[in-house]
């Protein structure tokens, strides 16, 4: 027993000088991999290009339902309007937001002013493109873990928020005190404050604008946010891609000349430029598309794949030679000529019918000259009696139908269509219609399934026909 | 199959009528038998002509009569408990002998914790061993799958048929709920924790292997299960879910042994779905060789008939495979003297797999030694070199491509004169052809480890010993990824429209080192103890660097410097483990025993508060039949019980919120940061699993049969969780400790020698097995925890929740609706009500409800197993029948098959139905529908038609029972006879043939109900996925020993 005594009180010595060395030796828990602050200049970097990331995400789903793409396959889902679970696109949304509310705060403890207003910005426009296709959404208690089921925020209630935050951003942009400088890490306008400032008023047309079905439409401040919005082209928010990284519209393409099919035009969309519906022909076609092998523009009817079309060459498809596909192309996230339409479609409802007019035609230029159309054609084309309508005969439907072709991909053309409730010249649901839709039109998105996986108790019951706030009968 | 279960049982009667028959008549010798101890009789013992199967036994009164052949010269007698007697009989009538007990009754060894062999009576846990033999019978190149079956309470599931795929091996129940979480046993290869990670590709599942793979199953004397956290507590935080103690061949002094294993082996596929071989390519009924539907088109009949003459259906699910053939070679030396000894192996294995182009090779190389250079001290060392790796080619993508092939093409044709690839439509200029793919998009690993150790013994004094052991495992696992971009070749059909090249470079390294104390001490003259105090260290250093380049600029040359678009990305990660423990065992007059431990860990990646834990265990064992009186035939009674507390860390950095720079960056000059989807707590505490253990060992009859039963719970509290989380709470997953999970069972083994003569002897073993668990708590806030899901087209995708009071495994999904009249509802408004008619709606078609239902669960109700060994002189017949039972899966298959009418339930296409249920009124449906796509004959627009509108969005449709009965192997051998023997050099000489994987029943239908397309680490294990199919495996072998 004696033994048992001495070596217990050996292990005892052995165990102290164990727990005081031990300490070093076990302290190697700090990541190796992943830094534990980012600093605001990488933070902007990847807001900005991920908001670009975002309007592409979306607009590869909207394409389908707005019919300027169509699947080359019969009955695919997307393009049948099936509740399908966009749980990447959400993502991408939550992501980018989560990142604008951690640079929002960090920018404010900095006292970067410029950056608290670039991200307040930001998040509108994010948040706005979120509610606009799912609705009520998390907002108020989401990005920072503080509950691991965020309540879903009414969707009237977040454009209130929305509207707070591009007059905040704008504020903080008047402002001009901040103790950092935005610059290149700025891959929208490369730290060109006043373009801010001008997105700032532009989204906020936009966004009003959106309200066109509803009692609180105000027309009369749409146009004075449009008063202090975009200029001219130039002002354009978008964001160049890279030799190194690939617009993703170009992948689209280049898969498809490599014959894993995809980003086919829709027959409508085809027909509104080719002069089939409208008697004449709209040039940008050229910056949309190739011709095909018999040298003229063909669709694709939506849900009815390409039937005995070959997988290359009938039909008309995006191609890296295009304006929107090529690779190094820009993604549009707001242009001026999508406010020149706002600015049309608000003066005509406010009864103002020749600077209707003037924003129509001016709408149409803009978008022309971006697209590189030589001036020979943009005059035809502008003079054209179809286009050329005059002021007194301008109606909401030609408003319509020139924004329809100036947005072209991009997922706001998803909102006008609810907000014109789908009425373009020739647009037919597609066949092979999800038969939930009961024959109508898609009004919203699935919740995603990481949410009801996830979120179950939060997320609303919905259905595929459920309207989002503005979206009024 | 039934025929192959009544085939074998004819075999078995047939070899017992053959050895009763055998006795042949000359003449007869009595006389009585004694325990030479003792002096008493001993009934029951068994008398033989040796050499042949003439025999008896004794009776009540120890006496015997036997008729013996006139040539007959040597009785043998034998008896369990006493060791074997030969005696000559010299012409003599009468033969009185007198038995030796053996040395150890019922003293059977295993190896348990820190490698102390521990006499299995003294034990107050379940240990289960498997000898050499047992383990290699199947020809199983994987340890992990050579356990499968043989004990009771271990569940081994095979990720597939193909060469080097993983398995999973989970030890009563799964204890952490993390999706990720680690819940396999700790292997530990003489005393030294190896690595039996399996590093999963990060695109598609590609059946990589599971580390332990890099042992070769010829190097290994036994294998000890320890189940139970008592078992376990001294190896600490890694043995928490047990410990698989494998120890290897080591040379015997005396004379050198040589030993060769050769075999080789033929793999098939052994299970298919039921094909529907009348509808082609085309859809909506319409025939369209250029169409990408490869199903849906007309009766290929029709279209051969009207359209095409030489439109025809292929087997491409049989086509697109092959046999497979693995040869396994391996040779070992071993020998040694009073001073040292040794044991050298080589082995080689070469597998193809039944996919084109997928294999496996290994080369193991090992040599362990040891000397004693004193009485006091041996020092012993080892080394073993493995090189493993192959073409992982991803049976999903393989399988998918499959499913979208037009049956009306050939798969097998899938290159053209140029080299490029030829598809199934547009003249070959479209689709995927899977064999194409599988030849030119590559992924090869290749794995150089090195495992060793060193180990010193001292002995000080009779009563006090101590022991260091150093160990490391290092190996580098370099794999490329190599996808061709375009050849250049004006209309190519290429597999990628840019092509990519991924190197991946993989360094971990092991260390542990051991100091053990050992003092032993009778304290009064029936009381003895021994206690045990040590330390270890264990230290883990992992180094991963990748390299994508992307888009080839010479198509055909694949480097990296050849590309447009780079990116590289580094992983690294260091864990660290310092623990100290003590183990006090008792023995009161050696039939009671008390072992208690106490252990305290200190981990690294646990927040420094937190970090250290310590935990203790307690067991008893009671041999009662050496203290109670009981009737003859009950030889052994033992009675144990065990309390025991198991601690288990946190994977690294899970403590902190980070930033990562996505992979795209640098982009003009610029990196961008996002915050990381992974969130940390930064209070993490360590998983504490509580378990109770109480179990009994019996025999009977001198041991010929023997039964053990153990029932067990386990509780496994603040569980460190990955929660998958809404991303809008600004991450996707979040580290935490979350809920407790309960499991609990019971486990019962039986032995049986129904047979035992000199030449003809029957050994058989059962095991049963069922474990339940309950999830009894979650995070505070969660109701749910989502594990994982799997794609199924429309709403048919399957999910796998925890969910509190609910079982682990339960498969959640959409179903048809129900239809309950006003004021009634569901009974459990979780599970899917199959009782309930089913809601048929406005469109006479059935309603499908999209809420996520219970539709089944993936674990087993019970598994067993029956191991059966016969042998009559030198010919031995062993089979072992593996049984899981009630289980089910999601068969992501079926979602597919439907999806795109490729098997013989979519073959009611164009026919009526009038769906049995009832319309929202109550009234049972009358409404008749056409199934078909298009208009139907009766003038209704019936869109894609029943299967894609309706079937293949419902869940429910495609969880099934996946139960089987599996005969595992079947093995017949041969020894060459000693006669023939002394004639020749050899000592041994044995040539056998076995057959695995047969499966006997299931009710599943496709391909085996057991593959799994996840990775042997991941949790999520209710879902096929596209998996590899199961492979049955015909074996011939040869080995001879010099």
């Amino acid at each position: 027993m004696k033994n048992f005594k001495s070596l217990f009180s050996i292990s005892a010595v052995c165990l102290f000088v164990l727990a005081a060395g031990c300490s070093d030796y076990l302290n190697i828990n700090t990541d190796p991999n992943n830094p534990t602050e980012a600093p605001l200049s990488g933070l902007m970097t990847n807001v900005t290009f991920e908001t670009s990331q975002g309007v592409y995400s979306l607009g590869s789903i909207t394409s389908y339902y707005v019919q300027y793409l169509a699947s080359p396959n019969p009955a695919s889902p997307t393009d049948i309007q099936d509740a399908v679970s966009y749980g990447d696109t959400w993502f991408t949304f939550y992501d980018v937001l989560t990142d604008l509310a951690v640079l929002r705060q960090k920018a404010k403890e900095e006292g970067a002013t410029e950056y608290l207003g670039v991200a307040k910005i930001l998040t509108a426009l994010n948040l706005a493109t979120v509610v606009d296709v799912w609705g009520d959404v998390p907002y108020s208690e989401a990005f920072f873990v503080e509950t691991l089921t965020p309540a879903y925020d009414d969707d009237q209630q977040l454009y209130n928020t929305i509207f707070e935050l591009l007059d905040g951003g704008i504020a903080d942009l008047q402002a001009g005190n901040s103790t950092v400088d935005l610059g290149e890490d700025d891959f929208i306008y490369q730290g060109d404050t006043d373009k801010w400032l001008r997105l700032g008023y532009m989204l906020k047309a936009r966004y009003l604008n959106h309200l066109s079905k509803t009692a609180n439409y105000d027309a009369v401040a749409v146009l004075a946010a449009v008063d202090n919005g975009f200029l001219n082209n130039d002002d354009d928010a978008q964001v160049n891609y890279f030799e190194a990284y690939r617009n993703p519209w170009a992948n689209v393409a280049i898969d498809n000349a490599g014959l894993v099919l995809g980003g086919w035009l829709s027959e409508q969309v085809v027909n509104h430029m080719n002069g089939t519906t409208y008697g004449v022909f709209d040039p940008r076609i050229e910056a949309f598309t190739d011709t095909t092998d018999s040298g003229t523009y063909v669709g694709t009817r939506n849900g009815d794949g390409r039937g005995d079309a070959p997988p290359a060459g009938a039909r008309s498809v995006l191609t890296v030679n295009t304006f929107y596909a090529a690779e190094t192309a820009p993604i549009l996230i707001a242009t001026y000529a999508e406010q020149k339409f706002i600015e049309a479609e608000a003066a005509f409802r406010a009864n103002q019918q020749t600077r209707a007019y003037n924003a129509y035609l001016a709408g149409i230029e803009a978008h022309m000259d971006k697209m590189g159309v030589d001036e020979a054609a943009k005059d035809a084309y502008l003079t054209d009696p179809a286009v050329a309508v005059g002021a007194a005969n301008l109606t909401l439907d030609h408003i319509f139908k020139e924004k329809y072709t100036a947005m072209f991909l991009h997922p706001e053309a998803w909102v006008d269509a609810r907000r014109y409730d789908y009425q373009y010249q020739g647009m037919e649901v597609p066949e092979n219609l999800n038969p939930q839709l009961d024959g109508q039109f898609i009004r919203r998105l699935r919740y995603p399934d990481s949410e009801t996986q996830r979120n179950s108790e939060n997320v609303p019951d919905v259905t595929l026909l459920d309207r989002i706030w503005w979206d009024q009968n | 199959m039934t025929k192959l279960i009544r085939g074998t049982v004819g075999l078995i009667a047939l070899l017992f009528m053959t050895a009763i028959n055998l006795q042949a008549q000359q003449r007869t010798i009595t006389g009585m038998v004694t325990d030479a101890e003792s002096g008493n009789t001993l009934p029951g013992v068994n008398v033989f002509v040796r050499g042949t199967t003439v025999g008896t036994s004794t009776d009540a009164n120890g006496r015997y009569e036997l008729t013996v052949p006139a040539d007959a010269d040597t009785l043998t007698f034998t008896f369990i408990g006493f060791e074997q007697h030969h005696e000559l009989i010299n012409n003599r009538t009468v033969i009185d002998v007198a038995l030796q007990p053996s040395v150890e009754t019922f003293g059977e060894v295993v190896v348990t914790a820190l490698g102390i062999e521990q006499q299995q009576r003294s034990l107050g846990y379940a240990v289960e061993k498997i000898d050499s033999e047992e383990l290699t019978a199947a020809g199983d190149q994987n340890i992990v799958s050579a356990i499968q079956g043989r004990v009771a309470g271990v569940q081994v599931t095979n990720t597939g048929g193909a060469p080097g795929s993983s398995s999973r091996i989970i030890i009563r129940g799964y204890s952490s709920l993390d999706p990720g979480a680690n819940n396999q046993p700790l292997f530990v290869v003489d005393g030294i924790p190896i690595s039996n990670t399996t590093i999963a590709s990060d695109d598609t599942p590609r059946s990589l292997s599971n580390r332990a793979i890099d042992i070769n199953p010829n190097d290994i004397a036994s294998v000890s299960v320890l189940k139970g956290a008592a078992a376990a507590a001294l190896y600490g935080v890694r043995a928490a879910n047990g410990a698989i103690i494998i120890t290897t061949k080591k040379g015997q002094a005396g004379d050198v042994a040589i030993n060769f294993k050769n075999s080789v082996g033929f793999d098939r596929v052994n299970s298919y779905p039921n094909f529907q071989r009348v509808y082609g390519q085309g859809f909506s009924g319409v025939h369209d060789p250029n169409s990408f539907w490869p199903n849906w088109g007309p009766k290929i009949s029709e279209v051969r008939a009207n359209i095409n003459p030489d439109w025809r259906y292929y087997e491409i699910w049989r086509d697109a495979f092959q046999t497979g053939v693995k040869i396994d070679n391996s040779v070992s030396v071993s020998g040694g003297s009073q001073l040292a000894t040794y044991y050298g192996s080589v082995s080689n294995l070469m597998h193809e797999g039944v996919i084109p182009f997928s294999d496996f090779n290994r080369t193991t190389v090992r040599f362990t030694g040891a000397i004693h250079p004193s009485d006091n001290l041996s020092i012993s060392s080892s080394v073993n070199f493995i090189n493993s790796g192959g073409n992982r080619v991803p049976a999903d993508r393989f399988m998918e491509r499959l499913m979208y092939w037009a049956p009306n093409k050939d798969v097998t044709d899938y290159m053209k004169d140029n080299g490029t690839m030829k598809g199934y439509y547009n003249d070959g200029g479209s689709g995927t052809n899977p064999i194409y793919d599988a030849r030119f998009s590559t992924y090869e690993d290749n794995v150089n480890r090195v495992i060793g150790y060193t180990n010193l013994n001292y002995n000080f004094t009779d009563w006090l010993s101590a022991s260091y052991r150093f160990g490391i495992d290092y190996y580098s696992d370099q794999r490329t990824n190599i996808t061709p971009g375009p050849s250049g070749i004006a209309g190519e059909n290429a597999l990628s429209s840019t092509g990519f090249i991924r190197e991946y470079r993989i360094n971990s390294r092991d260390i542990t080192s051991t100091i053990n104390l050992m003092i032993q001490q009778d304290i009064t003259e029936k009381l003895s103890a021994e206690l045990l105090l040590g330390n270890d260290i264990f230290d883990r250093n992992f180094n991963q660097v990748n390299a994508f380049g992307n888009d080839f600029v010479t198509p055909n040359f694949y480097n990296l410097s050849n590309v447009r678009d780079i990116s590289t990305s580094q992983y690294l990660s260091k864990r660290r483990l310092v623990g100290v423990y003590g183990d006090l065992m008792l023995n009161y007059g050696d039939f009671l025993y008390l072992d208690i431990t106490a252990r305290n860990d200190w981990s690294s990646t646990l927040p420094e508060e937190n970090r250290s834990f310590f935990y203790p265990s307690a067991s008893l064992g009671f041999v009662f039949s050496d203290i109670v009186d009981l009737p003859e035939f009950f030889s052994f009674g033992k009675f144990r019980a065990s309390y025991a507390q198991v601690g288990k860390d946190a994977e690294p950095y899970s403590t902190g919120i980070t930033f990562t720079a996505p992979a795209q960056y640098p982009l003009n000059g610029q990196v961008g940061y996002t915050r990381n989807q992974t969130i940390g707590s930064p209070n993490l505490l360590p998983e504490i699993t509580t378990s109770v253990e109480l179990g009994t060992n019996l025999r009977f009859l001198e041991g010929r049969i023997g039964f053990d039963f153990t029932w067990y719970k386990a509780n496994s509290a603040d569980q460190i969780l990955t929660v998958p989380i809404s991303n809008a709470t600004g991450g996707t997953r979040l580290i935490t400790n979350a809920g407790e999970i309960e499991n609990r069972g019971i486990e019962l083994q039986l032995n049986l020698t129904p047979v035992q003569t000199a030449d003809f002897l029957w050994d058989m073993s059962l095991n049963y097995s069922r474990n339940r668990s309950e999830v009894l708590s979650i995070r505070e806030g969660l109701e749910t925890i989502f594990l994982g899901s799997q794609f199924g087209y429309s709403t048919g995708d399957a999910s796998m929740y925890l969910v509190k009071g609910e079982p682990f495994g339960n498969i959640y999904g959409s179903s048809y609706a129900r239809y309950y009249p006003e004021g009634e509802a569901p009974e459990d408004p979780l599970y899917v009500d199959k009782d309930a008619p089913i809601l048929i709606g406005p469109d006479g078609f059935p309603v499908v409800n999209t809420d996520q239902l219970v539709l089944g669960n993936a674990l087993p109700d019970w598994i067993g197993g029956i191991y059966n060994q016969l042998s009559y002189k030198n010919v031995t017949l062993s089979f072992l029948i593996n049984i899981q039972w009630g289980m089910d899966v999601y068969s992501q298959y079926d979602n597919f098959f439907t999806a795109f009418g490729i098997t013989e339930i979519t073959l009611d296409r164009n026919e009526f139905r009038v769906f049995e249920g009832v319309t929202a009124d109550g009234q049972p449906n009358t409404q008749r529908v056409w199934l078909g796509q298009g208009v139907g004959p009766d003038g209704v627009d019936y869109g894609a038609g029943f299967y894609r509108n309706t079937y293949r969005g419902v869940t429910e449709n495609f969880v099934k029972d996946a139960s089987f009965i599996k005969l595992r192997n079947i093995k017949f051998a041969y020894s060459l006879p000693a006669s023939i023997l002394q004639k020749i050099p050899f000592r041994n000489v044995t040539a056998s043939v076995s057959a695995t994987n047969l499966i006997l029943y299931t009710p599943f239908d496709g391909f085996d109900p057991e593959s799994r397309s996840g990775p042997a680490g991941s949790n999520a294990i209710g879902f096929t996925g596209l998996d590899h199919p199961g492979v049955a495996s015909l074996i011939f072998s040869l080995d001879f020993s010099l």
